[in-house]
């Protein structure tokens, strides 16, 4: 009160209180932040992480070892060169008409060790075996194949999942506050379940396959796109909603006609972003074995084929980047 | 038949904005509504399709007593042209005329944006009526200037063929000509549909050439209702009038109404209620 008065008396301008950037409060505020941060990146080994990469900058240039740059070093030893072709024994293969081979493949002789247990012991036979010189990358395009297809079908689920239930959560067209507050209840539990957690339950149910990674996809990313479709339609704008609700339209309607062709363009830019990054975790959900090119990668990983590993790598960096292109270009189109 | 029977709407943070009016309109009449900003044009007009609700007194359509049940049937019967027009600025031209019978339009017809043929030419008739052409029917309602887009509300407007329409400063953002251009269009809309208008406006000189009939709102009483002829310069002068001393607190009325609200002939509220 005594200070309002002070200022609404118009004090000569020399007296006024001017912007003072660095207070004894910033001050403190950034010592106390210090000493948080310190803590916390000692806990993560932040500072281990600082020391071992400069050895390995230091031992690239030729000074010192360093454990890291081994590693590195190791795996691409073993990446290179890079796993294109597909060689199976043709004993294995049944109806390979040898007059007929597919393109490019040939007949190679080689030997096939195998290992009995009972001698504990190796024997090596001559075998033939059928190289096909893209027939991996085949396989692994293929795979890439089925786990767009995962992602797409995730955000497809995701949308009528969050419709519905975007709906229900706007605070202005839910039936009910009751209503209103299980369905955000619900959106936040969708959203609070990361996709890994949920496809490792849900593999359990289903079984290994893309049933478990589309769902999965399409629990956590229907609690992103309900919250998102719920924000935006409590914050259209009001005007034209009453305009059509005045004149005796029912919500429903209203919903239809001053709502949605407001908040569309910004639906679908964020159903597009949805879609990408459903592509992207698809690549992972693998690993737990919910289907995708995740479970041939941690396959080869666990069977240490590094060269195998490395045209997988190859092939999700290409996708990546070839949908970040696309999606690009489209958002320019929408926008 | 529009009847006001001693109409009052006190704000809840105690704002007296309308206060005991009791007005009848006939049934085409097309009446201006005055007054100076403040006056409780826009809460008058308000709450005659349930956007407000008066805190005492009826109002009464066609023998219907205005009541929270029966208000979404009556307002079928009402359109409103709003101040900030609020049409739907992504939607066509043509689909926002035909949101005006979204309340009577089958619920699948309208999810599916499938108007029948008939809604549609009788949208294009309204459009056409009020000087719109073939060329502006599918662009959007942004794409328009504002006189342009003013006329495509009062063709959404009359598209439910409503008994009353009530327009909130219709062409409060328009040039002289474009003006004098939309009050003709809702003029004569009005007269081929027989609906009653109640429009309000800040500008004497249009009141004075397309009403035929003024009231004028001071402080939310009736300050004068009668003819245009009997709007003599004396009241103009007064009805805008400031009162210096008493700005702060406006609404305690010092200048007393000159002329009592000439109403020939009231009917009784309890005779056309029945
Ligand atoms: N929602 C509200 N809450 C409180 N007071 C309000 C509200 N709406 C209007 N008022 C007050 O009621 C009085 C009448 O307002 P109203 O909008 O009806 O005036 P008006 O005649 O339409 O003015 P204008 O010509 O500027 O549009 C004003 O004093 C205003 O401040
Ligand atoms: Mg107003």
């Amino acid at each position: 009160m005594n200070t309002d008065t002070q200022i609404n008396k118009r004090r000569d301008w020399r007296e006024w209180q001017t912007y003072q950037a660095i207070t004894p409060k910033t001050i403190l505020f950034l010592l106390v932040a210090f000493v948080l941060l310190s803590w916390s990146g000692h806990n993560t080994e932040m500072d281990r992480a600082a020391v071992e990469t400069s050895k390995a900058v230091l031992s690239a240039v030729g000074i010192g070892d360093s454990n890291v740059l081994n590693g590195v070093s190791k795996f691409g030893s073993q990446a290179f060169p890079i796993q294109f072709s597909a060689r199976t024994e043709l004993s294995r293969l049944e109806g390979v008409d040898l007059q007929h081979l597919p393109w490019f493949s040939y007949v190679e002789e080689g030997v096939s060790r195998e290992y009995y247990v009972d001698t504990d012991s190796w024997t090596e036979t001559k075998a033939e075996y059928l190289v096909e010189p893209v027939g991996y990358l085949k396989k692994v395009l293929w795979m890439m194949w089925e786990t767009i297809e995962m992602g797409f079908w995730g955000t497809v689920i995701s949308m009528m999942i969050s419709l519905p239930l975007g709906i229900l959560a706007a605070r202005n067209y839910s039936p009910h506050p009751i209503v209103y507050q299980m369905a955000r209840g619900l959106l936040s539990f969708h959203r609070s379940m990361p996709e890994l957690i949920v496809a490792l339950f849900l593999v359990l149910i289903y079984g290994f396959g893309p049933i478990a990674g589309v769902l999965a996809l399409a629990t956590h990313t229907s609690g992103v796109l309900g919250k998102f479709f719920a924000d935006e339609i409590e914050n259209a704008p009001k005007g034209p909603q009453m305009a059509l609700s005045s004149a005796g339209a029912n919500p429903l309607k209203v919903l239809r006609y001053a709502v949605f062709p407001h908040v569309l363009p910004a639906w679908i830019a964020y159903i597009q972003y949805i879609f990408e990054r459903n592509i992207r975790t698809a690549t992972v959900l693998g690993i737990v074995g919910a289907g995708g090119i995740g479970m041939e990668l941690k396959g080869r990983w666990d069977l240490f084929d590094y060269s195998h590993v490395a045209t997988i790598l190859l092939i999700i960096f290409i996708t990546v980047v070839v949908l970040e292109f696309f999606s690009q270009k489209l958002r320019n189109k929408t926008l | 038949m529009l009847i006001f029977d001693n109409v009052s709407r006190i704000y809840p943070d105690g704002t007296q904005a309308v206060k005991d009016v009791s007005v009848q309109l006939k049934q085409g009449e097309f009446c201006v509504l005055l007054g100076p900003s403040g006056a409780g044009k826009s809460t008058l007009m308000n709450m005659v399709n349930g956007l407000v609700e008066p805190t005492s007194g009826k109002i009464v359509l066609d023998g219907e007593l205005l009541t929270k049940k029966n208000l979404q049937m009556i307002q079928r019967s009402i359109s409103m042209i709003h101040q900030q027009l609020y049409l739907v600025p992504r939607l066509s031209v043509l689909h926002n005329v035909l949101t005006g019978i979204l309340p009577l339009a089958g619920f699948w017809q309208c999810m599916v944006k499938s108007f029948p043929v008939k809604d549609q030419q009788r949208a294009c008739e309204l459009l056409s009526e009020v000087g719109l052409i073939e060329k502006h029917l599918m662009r959007r309602a942004s794409e328009l200037s504002g006189g342009q887009q003013q006329r495509v509300a009062i063709a959404r407007a009359f598209m439910a063929s409503p008994k009353v329409v009530l327009a909130d400063e219709p062409v409060a953002s328009l040039d002289p000509a474009m003006s004098r251009s939309v009050l003709n269009s809702l003029k004569e809309a009005a007269q081929t549909n027989g609906a009653t208008v109640l429009c309000t406006l800040h500008q004497m000189d249009y009141a004075l050439e397309f009403a035929d009939r003024i009231i004028a709102l001071r402080d939310g009483e009736v300050f004068f209702d009668g003819p245009p002829s009997d709007m003599d310069a004396d009241l103009q002068r007064r009805l805008y009038e400031i009162e210096h001393e008493n700005l702060e607190t406006q609404h305690t009325p010092t200048v007393k109404p000159v002329k009592k609200p000439t109403q020939p002939h009231l009917v009784d509220i309890k005779e056309a209620v029945a």
